[in-house]
């Protein structure tokens, strides 16, 4: 027998084990979720070989003889030793050496982020030459607007009493509705994402599986 | 307390039991599967900036594709890496796939790869590579700005990555004319736009999926992003930019009925609160 038909079925078992939690909890589901976590956790383990230790840090060491890549693990191996009272110390200097890297790279890595969003955030507000009105109004007063309401909504220093502390309140407020207009689009594009992932498997289900016994299925769908 | 049974229709239209949800909703994705009345789909400008940035990628450049995805989210980025690859075979640009994050991404891209480059007889190593899995993130990419082949090593078969045809003349991240991410994971495009986009000045695009774009459109309005690729949505309007329709346009149609359907419970769901409420307020009166 064609052995794609043995990885189809346990696809397609797979799928409606870890879907039946939708009836309800029940150990056939939590079982297919084991296994995928330990399937994935495998596969890390074994690309991770495949595609790094073994060309950079296996073959080196033991065909070309450089030696002093028994070393890597040792050093690597001195996180464990945050275990030992006695010798944590050295367990701090590889954590301490991973954090600054960390650190390091993102300093560096600030700047060209977040700075052309920032001087991007100062645009026209009157028409020019090559910015008709339709646009700055469109655009750019819309964009002003909404940012420095939002920036008001979370400015806590000055209480929300007297003249400028009602314009805050109001500025504060409005850039609430700005917030929640913003997380009403985030979670409606959530939707989006999760209704995909679902119609994809009952594509698989569909196409792939009944489809292949029901040519009517595969052909409807194409 | 024991809860009282739904008296009229209007509380019963709050209280439908999620099953029964869960079927209609599945029962309108097969029919949508099965007898798509298919939408029309418009590229959005994000798609287009994707597809015009390969298209503008200069003669001997490299377009590199960093596969940062799994089989969680297969049904989104699977679709948009496919109508990506399509758009490079089209154009007729080089381009490498490689894999910083989520390893599965190696193999399902190559397969991917694989299968579309039969189509247009492109043969490995020639027109398209795959530099496989590289474990360290950050560092894989202040190291490839410097130096690719050393960085890379061997490619997804295990070949030396310089040795392969297409390489020969690709040195430093200044050989490369367009990079494009497709993931499910954030914090991609932050090292990528911190560590090569912005100090290399590298034209950037992506491709994310549907929950994790909304937080990405900064980048596009402050050019950091040529373009983007919105989940099924994106995938789709791909498709229909390259001419070939698949699995995004399918997902499509089932989901904007699916949609239709969410939009109406919704309605009746609050019509629902919203008359059972007058009808106690009247009551009280």
């Amino acid at each position: 027998m064609n052995p794609e038909i043995y990885v189809l079925w346990a696809a397609v078992i797979a799928t409606l084990a870890v879907y039946s939690i939708l009836y309800r909890e029940n150990p056939v589901s939590r079982l297919f979720e084991h296994v995928f976590v330990g399937l994935s956790a495998g596969y890390m383990l074994a690309i991770t070989w495949t595609q790094n230790l073994e060309g950079r840090w296996w073959n080196p060491m033991v065909h070309q003889r450089l030696w002093y890549w028994i070393f890597a693990p040792v050093v690597g191996a001195l996180f464990y030793l945050i275990y030992s009272r006695r010798l944590v110390w050295l367990a701090r200097l590889v954590m301490g050496l991973f954090f600054g890297t960390a650190a390091g790279t993102f300093f560096r890595e600030f700047f060209p982020l977040y700075s052309p969003q920032l001087y991007r955030s100062f645009k026209p507000l009157v028409a020019s030459r090559s910015v008709g009105w339709g646009e700055v109004i469109l655009h750019n007063w819309i964009f002003v607007v909404i940012l420095f309401t939002v920036m008001s909504y979370f400015f806590f220093s000055i209480p929300h009493e007297g003249r400028a502390g009602r314009v805050l309140a109001r500025t504060s407020l409005l850039g609430r509705w700005f917030l929640m207009i913003a997380f009403g689009a985030m979670f409606g594009n959530t939707v989006m994402a999760r209704l995909s992932l679902f119609i994809g498997r009952v594509q698989y289900l569909l196409y792939d599986w009944i489809g292949r016994y029901v040519p009517w299925v595969l052909h409807r769908g194409m | 307390m024991e809860q009282r049974p739904p008296s009229d229709l209007w509380q019963r239209l709050q209280q439908v039991p999620r099953h029964y949800i869960y079927l209609l909703l599945s029962g309108v994705i097969v029919w949508q599967l099965l007898a798509p009345i298919r939408l029309p789909i418009l590229p959005s400008p994000p798609t287009r900036g994707v597809y015009d940035a390969i298209r503008a990628v200069p003669a001997g450049k490299l377009i590199v594709i960093s596969t940062d995805w799994d089989a969680s989210t297969q049904a989104e980025t699977g679709p948009q890496t496919r109508a990506v690859l399509e758009a490079c075979f089209q154009a007729g640009k080089p381009f490498a796939l490689m894999n910083l994050a989520s390893p599965m991404g190696a193999k399902l891209g190559n397969d991917i790869a694989v299968e579309v480059g039969k189509e247009y007889h492109a043969e490995y190593g020639m027109v398209w590579c795959n530099w496989g899995y590289k474990a360290g993130f950050t560092n894989v990419l202040l190291a490839m700005a410097r130096n690719i082949p050393k960085t890379m090593g061997q490619d997804f078969y295990g070949k030396p990555v310089a040795a392969l045809h297409m390489m020969q003349k690709v040195r430093t991240i200044r050989d490369v004319g367009l990079v494009i991410e497709i993931t499910g994971l954030a914090n991609m495009t932050e090292a990528w736009v911190g560590l090569i986009q912005g100090p290399y000045r590298i034209p950037f695009a992506a491709a994310y999926t549907a929950v994790m774009a909304p937080g990405y459109y900064q980048f596009l309005d402050s050019g950091q992003l040529e373009g983007m690729l919105v989940g099924a949505k994106g995938a789709a309007e791909m498709e229909s930019l390259v001419n070939r329709p698949g699995a995004g346009t399918a997902i499509m149609s089932a989901q904007s009925w699916a949609h239709v359907l969410i939009i109406a419970l919704i309605i009746f769901g609050n019509l629902g609160f919203v008359l059972t409420r007058a009808r106690e307020k009247g009551r009280e009166r």
